[in-house]
């Protein structure tokens, strides 16, 4: 429970929407339950006038009945907006929460939620925290504070009746759910660990349905993809026969407690304490109240589900910053050289990526970074991103980059990363990432000289067209001179090059290199590549070899 | 129109409910008989009441009916349980078949058939889209069986004890579906949107955080977070605005219930003052004027439940109704040996929409390497994907030792066949679990042998499981030029006579492009082979090139006059 409620506490400026929500469900429990109450004293009132030919007032119940109904019909209807207000209300602050708590650890500290993985986790966790207060929190406070409130207005009346009343309710609103929760437990995780198994498998066979056909493996997958499905399936079940157990516990509970209520009343009514009428009156309260504790099983069963996707959020954002900024940046340089000294990096630390590495890059000159794959070419340029620690030193104009703010840094430079990210929008949107604020000269000299611009043109939509989800409606050589685009766009002093022609076809590839030689003009250039066309574009190539 | 479109998938799921009717009347009889218990319940509460209020009887007197409605109460909770595990049964039944169902189809549709839909989506029909039948199926078609059982038989008991409060109760309920219908299908255009928003709002995080590096590179990520933001607030004024509308079906219906409870209550308590009543009669009807609300009560919460599952029904029959690529169906056996190819005028246009290939003549002598080349969308994975058999010709035809393809039996020319895309297919599991894949009845020795002949085998031996290794995610943890050659490794496996592959040395460093370009060479032995590259390094081991240009097949040539007509710039 605290865990999830850290989870609210994120989003703690909307606390007197959560207040409300829970208040107002107070009262639509509270209206009920005296609706019924008063109803049934009202009746037994009447009867017994009826009987005994006493006089009895009923303009003023009859009137309380009427006002009572309207409250909790209009209660609940405020109730139900005002509580989805408040959870839409907490899951923007938790999106928005996420994001700048991810912000800092991409991509190094994200790494080891390998691609697919993140975000399909995310996408699940995310979901579930809609659930937290709407459907955790709020029933759960109404329900507690109701019960309550119902057993201090029975022992107004009847304290046995009240205890038995008590002793009901907590049986069906606590001591039930909680020992439903705990056997949830095993099903619940497992049912998360099979869905996430399940989801994996879908998409492999999904994506490599032509090579598992062409492999005579399809009907392999198919089952591998039913077993986790029926698998799943029974563990759902499981978890629904825990939840008909609470259910029908409750039911019984509800049904035990007025019988409860009715057997201690009565011996009230034998002492003379208690009127007849205000029997009926307390049965019928009894009966209601059961309304408070309705709400709760249900709650408590999403608890696990619901704290696991808790848990693995918080791991993922209260990971370790990977390169913190420092606590007084330096201010930028001026110069844009860049000298490499001795250093190295590791993503673990017995396998070191790069290891004593040097270069010099004086400003305005262009380098090449050649070498076999897996040697360190791409982390050199993530150093230079400030996306990875480094041992040793490096410098940008002379100034150390660990001693900059990275934002700053990044500032000086522009860059087409090993794998670039093109975003579920159109290619003009994409292009526009580098530069939010250049013109339609600027764009269009961006394209052509990514040599993008015939192709853009041709295409009916133009720069509107959308380039799919992550980039799947356009083919891997244009994504890369999307992204090569949105480098040029930037127009920033140092340009760092991964692999910028990858996937091009050798004149187009040769055509993006003479444009780019002309464009980089003065700019000081780190081109990462393997491959030979690539060097035309540097005045010098420098060959990394394996670490040994 | 707009009638149609919805009427359908709710009739394929009432269809597909159908098929569980037996667990789903056992739900509705369990919980009618759970209903019945209610009326014995209150019928003992009102006159142990009627008791100690009129007869002043001591707890004695009442004693027995109050065990009694204990009793009841017990024995309602199992029916309870029951009834609730049938209904889960009902719906685990049908989440599986149409799980199973709906899998199996988007697996032979291949992304060719898929209509263009990209693979998250369809992930996610197959996983939560599925899920979302369970509501449906658990609770609202029982539901809505119960609320047309259990109201009448509520009235059955009222009338023969007070007929004008039985009147109120039957005069109230029909206005019940009729409001919730009128305001329901307004609100169903507005929820189905949202349904759509909704997915969007979740597709657009996860799109920030997977760019987040790119985000950095330029500076941009303090503005996409104002995205996110924003993104969120359109979501809430959007759901708020649905939800205001969808909640009022709700609020008519509680505000009919607990008006006419209210309203009973107030005629039996002048009935009761009137003296024509007894207590033990008017407290009954009071306790059973809300049963008889409640079953439509759920009904109006389960609405809910209903678009959940009209929802994903609507994503569903989409998927589960996509024609199936017309496929091979022959029953020839397939000659022994490397095949000799022959495509004979072969036209391809994907429906006419784009790309594809037009009036191929192109032969693949047996045993031969050729190589595949052009500039990228110029047709050559068409031209592969109709050579494999996973497309048709829509016109000409190809022919194997002579025979046309459309007559080989499909399984058979398959089971030939070994095929290495640009991003080959690696599941979670080990990599001998993944060589395997194409021969499960592989042993070891075979196995060692394949990694040997693609030059897999010393990579593989250095890491610390071996062959036991777990790939990961897309084979996470190997590099590019590493998959590729566990990709040969298992076309070595598979033992086939015509070999295929696209771009096996694209983004390989030299090294790793060297020891591809062998194990190639290796594997071409004894085999027919297509392979399209644009590297020099693969080219130069083909007898042949074919040179593709905008759908058609330019010119087939050698590969050193191709090669010296790259380097002069004429390759364009």
């Amino acid at each position: 429970m605290r865990e999830l409620i850290s989870m609210l506490v994120v989003s703690r400026r909307q606390w007197p929407w959560m207040a409300a929500g829970i208040l107002l469900g107070v009262v639509v429990i509270a209206a009920n339950t005296a609706l019924m109450a008063l109803s049934g004293w009202f009746i037994a009132s009447m009867a017994v006038a009826g009987v005994t030919a006493v006089p009895f007032n009923y303009f003023f119940p009859a009137a309380a009945i009427r006002a009572l109904a309207i409250l909790r019909t209009v209660g609940r209807y405020a109730e139900r907006l005002v509580t989805h207000e408040a959870a839409f209300r907490i899951l923007a602050d938790l999106r928005v929460w996420l994001f700048r708590r991810l912000e800092p650890l991409a991509p190094a500290g994200l790494e080891r939620y390998a691609g697919g993985d993140v975000a399909g986790r995310l996408r699940a966790d995310v979901d579930a925290l809609e659930s937290l207060y709407l459907r955790i929190v709020a029933p759960l406070v109404t329900g507690a504070a109701a019960i309550v409130l119902a057993v201090l207005v029975a022992a107004r009346w009847s304290m046995p009746a009240a205890l038995a009343l008590f002793a009901f309710l907590l049986v069906a609103g606590v001591v039930l759910p909680h020992w439903a929760r705990h056997l949830a437990q095993g099903p619940g995780r497992r049912s998360a660990e099979l869905s996430g198994e399940l989801r994996t498998a879908v998409t492999e066979g999904i994506q490599g349905a032509e090579e598992l056909i062409l492999l005579g493996a399809a009907e392999h997958q198919a089952a591998r993809v039913d077993h986790l499905s029926s698998r799943l399936v029974a563990e759902q079940e499981r978890l629904a026969a825990i939840g008909g157990f609470t259910l029908a516990g409750g039911v019984a509970c509800g049904g035990l407690g007025v019988a409860a209520v009715l057997a201690a009343g009565s011996v009230s009514v034998a002492a003379g304490v208690v009127s007849g009428p205000s029997l009926v009156m307390l049965v019928l309260f009894a009966a209601a109240a059961f309304e408070a504790a309705g709400g709760m099983p249900a709650a408590l069963q999403l608890v696990p589900s619901t704290r696991e996707a808790v848990r693995r959020i918080r791991e993922l954002a209260d990971a370790p910053v990977p390169v913190p900024d420092p606590p007084a940046p330096e201010q930028l340089p001026a110069g844009t050289g860049i000298a490499f000294r001795n250093v190295s990096s590791a993503y673990d630390p017995a396998l070191p990526v790069l290891h004593g590495f040097s270069l010099e890059v004086p400003a305005g000159e262009k380098v090449a970074l050649a070498g076999p794959s897996g040697v360190g070419k791409s982390t050199v340029a993530e150093i230079l991103l400030r996306f990875r620690g480094y041992a040793g030193s490096v410098t940008i104009g002379g100034v150390e980059i660990s001693r900059l703010a990275a934002d700053e840094l990044r500032g000086l430079i522009a860059a087409v990363p090993q794998r670039p990210h093109l975003f579920t929008a159109t290619i003009r949107e994409n292009i526009m990432v580098g530069n939010p604020a250049a013109g339609d000269v600027a764009l269009r000299r961006a394209l052509e000289d990514a040599c993008l611009a015939a192709w853009v043109d041709d295409l009916p939509l133009g720069l509107d067209t959308p380039v799919g989800e992550g980039g799947s409606a356009v083919s891997g050589g244009e994504a890369r001179r999307i992204a090569l685009a949105r480098a040029l766009l930037k127009d920033a002093p140092i340009l760092v090059l991964d692999e910028p022609t990858e996937g091009l076809d050798a004149a187009t590839e040769r055509g993006v290199v003479a444009r780019l030689a002309a464009r980089t003009e003065g700019k000081t250039v780190l081109v990462i590549t393997h491959r030979p066309a690539c060097f035309a574009l540097a005045d010098r190539v420098v060959r990394m070899g394996k670490i040994e | 129109m707009s009638r149609d479109h919805t009427a359908r998938p709710e009739k394929w799921l009432l269809d597909t409910a159908r098929g569980v009717r037996g667990e789903l009347v056992r739900a509705v009889g369990w919980a009618f008989a759970a209903g019945l218990m209610i009326v014995l319940q209150a019928r003992l509460l009102a006159l142990a009441c009627h008791r100690v209020v009129i007869e002043n009887a001591t707890l004695d007197a009442v004693l027995p009916q109050a065990g009694a409605v204990a009793a009841l109460a017990a024995v309602r909770g199992l029916l309870v349980f029951f009834s609730e595990r049938r209904a889960a049964a009902a719906a685990a039944r049908v989440k599986e078949g149409v799980r199973s169902h709906l899998y199996r189809k988007l697996q032979a549709l291949g992304p060719a058939g898929r209509a263009g839909e990209e693979t998250g989506p369809l992930v996610e029909a197959v996983t939560a889209g599925v899920e979302g039948l369970e509501p449906y199926v658990a609770r609202f078609l029982p539901h809505l069986a119960l609320a047309a059982v259990l109201p009448p038989t509520a009235l059955f008991f009222v009338f023969p004890v007070e007929w004008r409060a039985g009147l109120v109760l039957l005069f109230s309920a029909p206005f019940i579906p009729l409001l919730m219908v009128l305001i329901g299908s307004g609100s169903e255009s507005l929820n189905r949107r949202q349904w759509g928003r909704l997915s969007r709002m979740a597709g657009h995080l996860l799109d920030l955080v997977q760019g987040l590096p790119d985000l950095k590179i330029f500076g941009a990520v303090r503005r996409e977070a104002e995205a996110v933001a924003r993104v969120c607030e359109e979501y809430r004024q959007g759901t708020m605005a649905v939800l205001r509308v969808a909640f009022l079906s709700a609020f008519t219906l509680e505000f009919f219930a607990t008006v006419g409870t209210a309203v009973v209550a107030v005629i039996v308590g002048f009935r009761l003052l009137g003296g024509g009543l007894a207590l033990a009669d008017g407290l009954f009807v009071l306790l059973l004027a809300p049963e008889f609300y409640l079953p439509l009560r759920t009904l109006g919460l389960s609405y809910h439940a209903r678009m959940q599952g009209t929802a994903a029904a609507e994503r569903i029959v989409p998927l589960l109704s996509l024609p199936e690529p017309e496929g091979y169906g022959g029953t020839q056996p397939v000659p022994a040996g490397p095949p000799a190819i022959r495509f004979e005028g072969v036209t391809f246009r994907y429906g006419g929409e784009r790309g594809g290939v037009g009036g191929i003549a192109l032969e693949l002598p047996a045993g031969s390497l050729t190589a595949l080349a052009g500039e990228s969308g110029t047709g050559k994975s068409t031209l592969v994907r109709l050579l494999v058999g996973l497309a048709r010709p829509e016109a000409g035809r190809i022919t194997v030792n002579g025979a046309d393809l459309a007559d080989l039996d499909p399984v058979a020319w398959r089971e030939r066949l070994a095929w290495v895309p640009q991003s080959p297919f690696f599941f979670k599991g080990t990599i001998r679990e993944n060589l395997s894949l194409g021969r499960p009845a592989a042993h070891g020795v075979e196995i060692r042998a394949a990694l040997e002949a693609a030059a897999a085998d010393a990579f593989v031996d250095r890491l610390p499981q071996g062959l036991d290794t777990e790939l990961g995610d897309q084979g996470a943890g190997l590099s590019g030029g590493e998959l590729r050659r566990l990709a040969l490794a298992r076309a070595f496996l598979r033992d086939a006579s015509l070999v295929v592959l696209d771009e096996p040395t694209a983004g390989l460093d030299p090294e790793n492009e060297r020891l591809v370009g062998e194990a190639l060479e290796r594997l071409a032995a004894g085999r027919t082979m297509l392979v399209i590259s644009h590297r020099e390094e693969t080219i130069r081991r083909a007898a042949r090139v074919a040179v593709m240009a905008g759908g058609r097949l330019e010119r087939v040539v050698a590969p050193a006059e191709f090669l010296a007509a790259v380097a002069g710039g004429a390759g364009a």
